[in-house]
C-alpha cells in the first residue's frame, strides 16, 4: 500500500513555478530518496506535504487521506513528522524539553511525555544529553536533536530535509545507521539530501527532479547510470563508480 | 461651510506635522526593524535644545535648525551606538529583537524623568517669536501661520530623505541594510555603523519636528507623550517604513483630530483614532500604503 | 538531606513567614505597601502566562485590571451584588476580551503585537472616560467610582484594617503562583514555550500555536481581572486613569521582564526587587527629587536587558545552586534542566 501520493503537485511563488507536475508515491516501509540541483523544488515539495505552503494544483494522499492543506500540526498528529533543513530547536531549553514538547504528541501526561522521550533519546544513544540547553549543542547533535523530535512524534512518515548536511564523514554514517534503523523499526522514510554517498547507500527508490520536474525514478544505480540524471545534474563531478 | 473648509486646512497642516514626528520613527523602523518607544522622548529633548537655542540666541525659530539638527543627528547616534548595539550583538540571529523595545522604553523613562529632575514640571514657551498666534486670513478662514511653516517643513524634509535614500552611497547603504543586513555586511557596508546613521537621522528629523513645533506649542518633561502613541499609530496607519505614508498617515490623523469634534467632544476623537489604528492593524497590517514587505 | 528537601523546606519557612508578617508588622503603612507589592506581584505572575511562555509582548494588561475592577464594582455599587461574585464576572468578561483581541493579533510579528495591543488599552480607557453611563451601568466617565465604607465585611470584601486585605492577596498571589506552577509543567506549558521560541518548528510538531496562545491570554486576562476587583476594594475609589493606564501596562511587564520573564520566580522577584525602591524614592525623594524612581527603573531596565536579558532571576538562582552546593559538598545533581523552565 502506498502510504503517500502525490499526483500531478504543481506549486507557483508568483510567477516561478517551483514545483511543476510533480507525481511519486511512496510504499509503507520504504525509503525514498530525493535528489535534484539546488533550487529544483525539493523543499518546496517537502513543504507541501508537510503542510506549510498548500499546493497550487494538485492532490497529496496520506495513508489514503487528501492532506491538501491541511495544518502541519494536524498532520503531526495523523502520522506524518519532518524535520527542518534549517536547524529550528527550541534554544533556551534542554534537549529533553525540546523532545518532549514532540511526545506530548502522543499524550496528555507530562510523565507519560517524559517516558516517551527518553525513550526515544536512549533508541538515538542521545540520552547523555538530555540536560543540555540546545543552545549548546553541535550542529552535529542539533541534527540528531531534530531527528529526535521528529521520532517522538510517533509518526508512520518521516520527512528528512538534508539532515545529513553540514556533518562530518563519521557522522553521516552514523546517521545513516540510524534511519536504517528507524525503518526496520516498521517507518516510511522519505529523504532529500545532498550527499550522494549517503542517499546511495540509504535509498531503496529514488528520485530526481530538476527545474520543479521529476527527470528520472529507479534504484540508485539505475538513477546513477540515467543519462538525463547525469546531464542535469550529476555533470562531470560525478563520477558513477 | 467656511469654517468647515478651514479646520480641514489647518487639521493638513498639524497633521503634517504629526507625520514629520513619525517619519523618524519610520525611517529608523526601516533600517533597524525595531519600533522605538523612546520616540516621543526625543521629540521632548529636541523641543528642549530648541527652546533653550532659540531663547539664548534670539533668532527667528528656524534658524535654530543649524543648531538642534546637529544635536540631535549626533544624539541619536550614540544612542544607539552605546545603548541598542549590545542589544543587536548579543542577539544576532533574532530576526525582530523585543528586547530593544524594552531598552527603548527605558531611555523614554530615564529621558523624560531626567529632564524633570534638572527643569522642573513647568510648562515653557517662546512667547515673543515672530510666528507665534499668528494667523494667515484667506477669504475669512484663518490659518495657523506656524503651522503653515511646519507643512511647508514637511513635505520638504521628506521630500530630502527620499532623495537622501534613493540617490547618495549612503541612502543606498542605508537601503541595501535594510533589506537583507547579512547580505550587506557581506558586501562590505558595516552593518552596526549603518544602523549608528539611521538612527542618527531619524532622530536629526525629530529635531526638525521640534523646531516646527516649538513656535506655538508648549514644551514640559512630559510633553513627548503626547506625541509617542500617536507616532505609533501613524507609522502603523501610513505603513512602518513608508515615507510618504508616514506624511500621509499624520494628515489623516490631524484631519480627524480637526473634524471630528465638529460633530462629537474632543476626547471621542481620540477614541476614534484608537479605532481606526486597530481596525487597519487587523484588516491590512501593512498599513494604507505600505508595501507589503517581509521585513 | 538533599536538594529536594532543602528547597522544598525553603518555600515553606517562605511561607510561613509571609503568612506571619501582619502579626509583627503592626503599621498599616508598611502593610499597604506590602499588600501592593503582593498585588503588583501577582499581576506580573499573570502577565507572566501569556507575556512570558508565549513569547510575544502584551503592552495593555491595564485593560483587564480596569474590566475586572469596573466589573465588580459597578455590580455591587448598582445591584448589590458581592464582590467576590463580580471578581468572577469580571474574570469570565476579561477572558473573552482577551480572546477577542487574541484573535486577530497573535498572527503578528513583534512589534505590531506589541503596538496593537498598547491602542487596545488606550482605547478601553479613552472609552471609559468618555462613557457616563453604559446602557443601564452608570460608571461616571473621567469621575470614576467610590465605593463608600459602609457595609464592612467579608461578604462585602471590604474591611476596617489591612490585615484580611493581606491575606487575601496573599492566599490570591501563592494561588496564581502554583497555577503558572502547574502550567509550565504541563501540555500547555511545553506547547507555549515551544510556540513562543521556534513557531514553525512547534506547528510541525503537534503544536497549534495560535490555539495555545489564545487559551494563555484568556486565563491571564482572567487572573489580572481578578486582581482588578481586589484593588478597586482595596482603595475603594477606582477611575480609568488609576486603573487601565498606560503607566500601569508597562509596569507589570517591564517587572516581569526585568525578573525574567518565562520563569516563576523571575516576574515575582522583578516585583519584590523593584516595587520598594520605587515606594521608597517615591516617599522620600517624591518632593525633592520627583521622578527618580523612574530613572532607577528606566537604567536598571537598560541594565538588565543588555547583560541579563534572560532576567535577574538567572544569575541569582546560579547563585543560590552555588550557595547549596557548598552546603551539601557535593557536586549538582537532579534535574538542572528543568529549572530553566
Amino acid at each position: 500500500m502506498n502510504i503517500l501520493e502525490i499526483n500531478n503537485l504543481v506549486k507557483d511563488f508568483g510567477g516561478l513555478r517551483a514545483v511543476d507536475t510533480l507525481s511519486l508515491s511512496i510504499k509503507e516501509g520504504e525509503i525514498l530518496g530525493m535528489i535534484g540541483p539546488n533550487g529544483a523544488g525539493k523543499s518546496t515539495a517537502f513543504n507541501c506535504i508537510a503542510g506549510v505552503y498548500s499546493p497550487t494544483k494538485g492532490d497529496i494522499f496520506f495513508a489514503g487521506k487528501k492532506i491538501n492543506g491541511v495544518k502541519p500540526w494536524n498532520l503531526c498528529k495523523g502520522g506524518l513528522a519532518r524535520t527542518f533543513q534549517i536547524v529550528k530547536p527550541f534554544r533556551s531549553k534542554s534537549v529533553l524539553y525540546n523532545v518532549m514538547v514532540a511526545s506530548f504528541a502522543t499524550t496528555d501526561k507530562t510523565a507519560a511525555a517524559e517516558e516517551k522521550a527518553l525513550e526515544v533519546l536512549k533508541t538515538l544513544s542521545f540520552e547523555h544529553k538530555k540536560d543540555e540547553r540546545a543552545g549548546n549543542l553541535t550542529i552535529a547533535e542539533l541534527k540528531r536533536l531534530e531527528v529526535a523530535r521528529a521520532l517522538a512524534t510517533e509518526p508512520k512518515l518521516l520527512l528528512f530535509d538534508e539532515v545529513m548536511a553540514g556533518l562530518r564523514p563519521a557522522e553521516v554514517d552514523e546517521m545513516v545507521q540510524i534511519i536504517k534503523n528507524l525503518r526496520d523499526r516498521g517507518i516510511t522514510i522519505f529523504v532529500i539530501e545532498h550527499i550522494m554517498r549517503a542517499i546511495m547507500a540509504l535509498s531503496d527508490r529514488i528520485v530526481v527532479i530538476h527545474f520543479g520536474k521529476k527527470i528520472a525514478e529507479g534504484t540508485p544505480q539505475e538513477v546513477a547510470s540515467n543519462e538525463n540524471v547525469i546531464k542535469a545534474y550529476l555533470g562531470d563531478e560525478y563520477v558513477v563508480s | 461651510m467656511e469654517f468647515f473648509l478651514e479646520s480641514i486646512l489647518n487639521g493638513i497642516c498639524m497633521g503634517s506635522i504629526y507625520g514629520l514626528t513619525a517619519l523618524g520613527l519610520t525611517v529608523i523602523f526601516g533600517v533597524l526593524k525595531v519600533i522605538n518607544f523612546a520616540h516621543g522622548s526625543l521629540i521632548m529633548v529636541s523641543m528642549y535644545v530648541a527652546y533653550w537655542a532659540i531663547i539664548y540666541t534670539g533668532v527667528h525659530p528656524y534658524v535654530a535648525l543649524i543648531i538642534v539638527v546637529p544635536v540631535m543627528y549626533f544624539f541619536g547616534y550614540y544612542l544607539q551606538d552605546i545603548v541598542i548595539k549590545p542589544i543587536f550583538k548579543a542577539e544576532k540571529d533574532v530576526r525582530e529583537p523585543i528586547t530593544v523595545i524594552i531598552v527603548t522604553t527605558g531611555v523614554w523613562y530615564i529621558l523624560d524623568n531626567l529632564t524633570l529632575l534638572i527643569f522642573g514640571p513647568q510648562y515653557r514657551g517662546i512667547q515673543n517669536n515672530p510666528l507665534r498666534g499668528k494667523m494667515l486670513d484667506i477669504g475669512n478662514m484663518l490659518i495657523s501661520v506656524p503651522k503653515l511653516w511646519g507643512f511647508v517643513t514637511a513635505v520638504i524634509t521628506a521630500a530630502a530623505v527620499y532623495w537622501f535614500l534613493q540617490k547618495t552611497r549612503t541612502g543606498r547603504a542605508i537601503r541595501a541594510t535594510s533589506l537583507d543586513r547579512e547580505a550587506a555586511s557581506l558586501m562590505g557596508i558595516n552593518q552596526f555603523k549603518i544602523y549608528n546613521i539611521a538612527f542618527g537621522i531619524g532622530t536629526a528629523i525629530v529635531g526638525i519636528s521640534a523646531v516646527t513645533l516649538v513656535p506655538f506649542y508648549n514644551i514640559f518633561p512630559s510633553v513627548g507623550v503626547l506625541f509617542d502613541i500617536k507616532g505609533f499609530i501613524i507609522v502603523v496607519l501610513g505603513g512602518l517604513g513608508s515615507i510618504g505614508g508616514a506624511i500621509i498617515g499624520g494628515i489623516i490623523i490631524g484631519l480627524i483630530e480637526s473634524i471630528a469634534p465638529m460633530f462629537m467632544t474632543a476626547t471621542w476623537a481620540e477614541a476614534i483614532v484608537y479605532g481606526l489604528f486597530l481596525v487597519v492593524l487587523f484588516v491590512k497590517p501593512s498599513g494604507l500604503f505600505g508595501v507589503k514587505y517581509d521585513w | 538531606m538533599t536538594r529536594k528537601t532543602i528547597n522544598t523546606s525553603a518555600l515553606i519557612l517562605l511561607g510561613v513567614v509571609a503568612f506571619g508578617i501582619p502579626l509583627v508588622l503592626r503599621s498599616p503603612t508598611y502593610l499597604h505597601i506590602i499588600c501592593l507589592l503582593f498585588f503588583y506581584a501577582y499581576l506580573t505572575t499573570s502577565w507572566n502566562l501569556v507575556g512570558g511562555f508565549a513569547g510575544v509582548l502584551p503592552l495593555g494588561h491595564s485593560a483587564f485590571v480596569g474590566i475586572g475592577a469596573y466589573t465588580s464594582t459597578v455590580l455591587s455599587l448598582q445591584y448589590g451584588v458581592s464582590p467576590w461574585l463580580g471578581m468572577i464576572v469580571g474574570g469570565f468578561l476579561a477572558g473573552i476580551v482577551g480572546i477577542l483581541i487574541g484573535l486577530p493579533t497573535f498572527k503578528m510579528r513583534g512589534a505590531y503585537f506589541a503596538l496593537a495591543t498598547i491602542a487596545f488599552g488606550e482605547g478601553i480607557r479613552v472609552m471609559f472616560e468618555n462613557i457616563e453611563t453604559l446602557g443601564p451601568l452608570n460608571i461616571r466617565g473621567p469621575r470614576g467610582l467610590e465605593i463608600p465604607p459602609t457595609h464592612t465585611g467579608f461578604v462585602n470584601f471590604m474591611f476596617n484594617t489591612k490585615e484580611p486585605y493581606y491575606y487575601i492577596i496573599l492566599v490570591m498571589l501563592i494561588g496564581v503562583i502554583a497555577f503558572t506552577y502547574f502550567i509550565s509543567r504541563s501540555k500547555l506549558g511545553y506547547f507555549l514555550n515551544a510556540g513562543g521560541e521556534e513557531p514553525e518548528a512547534a506547528m510541525s510538531l503537534g503544536v497549534n500555536v495560535a490555539r495555545a496562545k489564545l487559551i494563555a491570554m484568556a486565563m491571564s486576562s482572567f487572573l489580572t481581572a481578578l486582581a482588578g476587583t481586589f484593588y478597586a476594594q482595596f482603595t475603594l475609589y477606582i477611575y480609568p486613569k488609576s486603573v487601565m493606564s498606560l503607566d500601569l501596562s508597562f509596569e507589570i511587564a517591564f517587572i516581569a521582564l526585568i525578573g525574567g520573564r518565562g520563569s516563576i520566580a523571575g516576574p515575582i522577584l522583578g516585583a519584590l526587587l523593584l516595587r520598594p525602591v520605587s515606594d521608597f524614592s517615591r516617599i522620600y525623594f517624591g518632593s525633592s527629587l520627583p521622578g527618580l524612581h523612574l530613572i532607577i527603573f528606566g537604567t536598571v531596565l537598560i541594565l538588565v536587558m543588555i547583560f541579563q536579558p534572560r532576567g535577574l532571576q538567572e544569575p541569582l538562582l546560579k547563585v543560590y545552586n552555588k550557595l547549596l552546593d557548598r552546603i551539601l559538598q557535593q557536586a549538582p545533581q537532579g534535574k538542572a534542566g528543568h529549572e530553566y523552565s
